[in-house]
């Protein structure tokens, strides 16, 4: 690799690369002490299903979740949305107006993904209310193996009114490019998560580079969905960090 | 107010396919209700010399339910004269040895008696309607992504449709749905598929030029039936909306108010000019 540039922030993936579900991958020992300080620590994630309180101890201001990204949007546009968001998510659209909506927001509900809410929030998209989508994931790992994720719900309602979505998270580049610290630069950050397309593909258009954990969701074969293909493709979180510790400091 | 230019090949037409849900009857409650006029539009036809076919993407009842349902409405149909997907999928399934796994309406299960469908290797989804839950749209995935190739038949993919409150999501999006999951293009049985319509033809023993489907849906009957080279007329009935005449890609032969009045220019301008 020619032209590294030094690293100074490290962005990590919750779901699937720190934990899954309520398990935590082999992971917390791994940030020893002497390294973290010289990098920014960023966690960005698409659990839509938890709210920021509930993740990690970290302070809120190191988390950056989709959900939270979705808020600011309806908020600048001043929407009273129908969220389809699990209940646990709800506290982070606390004070905004949802009567009478005018906007839909999906993100990961599978409670809310049946045909009567689908037909609800159909028919308020071909009304003209916008469809703010927390983001487009596929599927995504559970404790009972893969499930589907709110990308395909997403997709159902873009083909049923003929409108697309405005997606909001991972791997959205506006995402990405909000988490640095101002002053940074893309190519100065890593991003580390267990989604090829929406962790590593979406922080590599954004200009930083993306490392693959084989852990989570990840599946064989997925390097080659991502074109150009990971910087690097490692085990697990540790052995990524231990990658970092060794060849990028 | 109807533009009758597409009466000018009335006259070298030897047969009609007709839509059922939105050109016949609507749905609703109890079954739904006939269109005005329709009956009797349907039974012109018959009397007349045109071949007659029905062609629907019905899939919430087998075939023998819905047909008794049209024959209570009193419309003259019976089982032979209709074409519907799931029996066609049926050959399918056959004809390539696959045993699906069925993401259908309850009412569609009896079609698929005859069809092994132990470890499934394919999937096959139709309207499910209620069914369309989080956890039976999984089990469908799941079974997808287990697959080292997987096949995702749909039966029909339209986007939606018209119930008694209001419009409803059809089979499409859910298809779209399973699509996108696991990046797959399925299979489409049914409107607006050319092997569905030429089944069709092959029955009546027509070329297409010589057939005109009539349809409430812009992209599934007009374009579909276009394709494949027949005349595609819309009725201002069921899931017809002004905004079709705008379409992108889709612009029909004719549009006229309901059957009644297709079947009144059809028959006139076949009788006119002698």
């Amino acid at each position: 690799m020619s032209g590294r540039r030094a690293l100074r922030a490290v962005l990590v993936d919750l779901s699937g690369t720190l934990h899954i579900e309520d398990t935590a991958t082999p992971v917390r020992s791994s940030w020893s002490g002497s390294a973290r300080p010289r990098w920014a620590v960023r966690f960005v994630t698409n659990t839509t299903k938890e709210c920021k309180r509930n993740l990690l101890e970290t302070p809120e201001e190191e988390i950056f979740t989709s959900l939270s990204a979705a808020r600011r949007l309806v908020e600048q546009n001043h929407q009273r949305p129908l969220l389809l968001v699990e209940d646990s998510a709800l506290e982070d659209f606390a004070g905004l107006d949802t009567s009478n909506p005018n906007a839909v927001v999906v993100g990961l509900a599978p409670q809310h993904f049946n045909y009567q809410t689908l037909n609800t929030a159909f028919r308020l998209v071909l009304e003209g209310a916008p469809l703010v989508a927390v983001h487009k994931a596929r599927y995504y790992q559970r404790g009972d193996g893969l499930a589907l994720g709110p990308g395909p719900f997403v997709t159902a309602l873009e083909y049923a009114s003929g409108r697309s979505a405005v997606v909001v998270g991972k791997p959205q580049e506006t995402f990405f490019t909000q988490v640095p610290d101002s002053g940074m630069q893309p190519g100065e950050a890593v991003m580390i998560g267990d989604d090829a397309r929406d962790d590593v593909g979406g922080a590599q258009n954004a200009g930083m580079r993306g490392i693959l954990v084989r852990t989570g969701k990840y599946r064989v074969g997925d390097e080659s969905k991502i074109s150009p293909g990971p910087y690097l493709t490692c085990d697990s979180f540790p052995d990524a960090v231990d990658h970092l510790l060794k060849d990028l400091l | 107010m109807a533009d009758s230019s597409w009466t000018s090949s009335a006259e070298s037409l030897k047969g009609v396919i007709l839509d059922l849900c939105g050109v016949l009857y609507d749905s609703g409650e109890d079954g739904g209700t006939p269109i005005p006029g329709s009956v009797e539009a349907v039974k012109r036809l018959k009397a007349s010399d045109l071949k007659l076919r029905f062609c629907t993407n019905e899939t919430q009842a087998s075939r023998d339910k819905f047909v008794a349902k049209l024959q209570k409405m009193g419309f003259d149909i019976s089982v032979c004269e209709v074409f519907s997907p799931a029996p066609a999928a049926v050959a399918v399934l056959k004809d390539r040895g696959m045993r699906p796994h069925l993401l259908v309406y309850d009412g569609l299960l009896s079609e698929f008696e005859s069809v092994d469908q132990t470890n499934p290797n394919c999937v096959v989804v139709g309207d499910a309607a209620g069914n369309f839950t989080y956890e039976n749209l999984n089990d469908a995935f799941r079974v997808l992504i287990g697959l080292e190739k997987p096949v995702l038949f749909a039966l029909g993919k339209g986007r939606y449709y018209k119930e008694a409150d209001g419009l409803s999501l059809d089979v499409g999006p859910y298809m779209k749905a399973l699509e996108y999951a696991c990046d797959v293009e399925a299979e489409v049985i049914g409107k607006p598929s050319s092997v569905f319509f030429h089944s069709v033809l092959s029955d009546m023993g027509l070329q297409p030029h010589q057939v005109m489907m009539v349809g409430d849906d812009l992209v599934n009957d007009v374009g579909g039936a276009q394709l494949c080279g027949m005349t595609g007329l819309q009725v201002r009935t069921g899931k017809y909306r002004p905004s079709d005449q705008q379409h992108r890609s889709v612009k029909a032969d004719g549009t006229v108010d309901d059957l009644a009045q297709a079947v009144d220019l059809l028959l006139g301008a076949r009788a006119g000019p002698l």
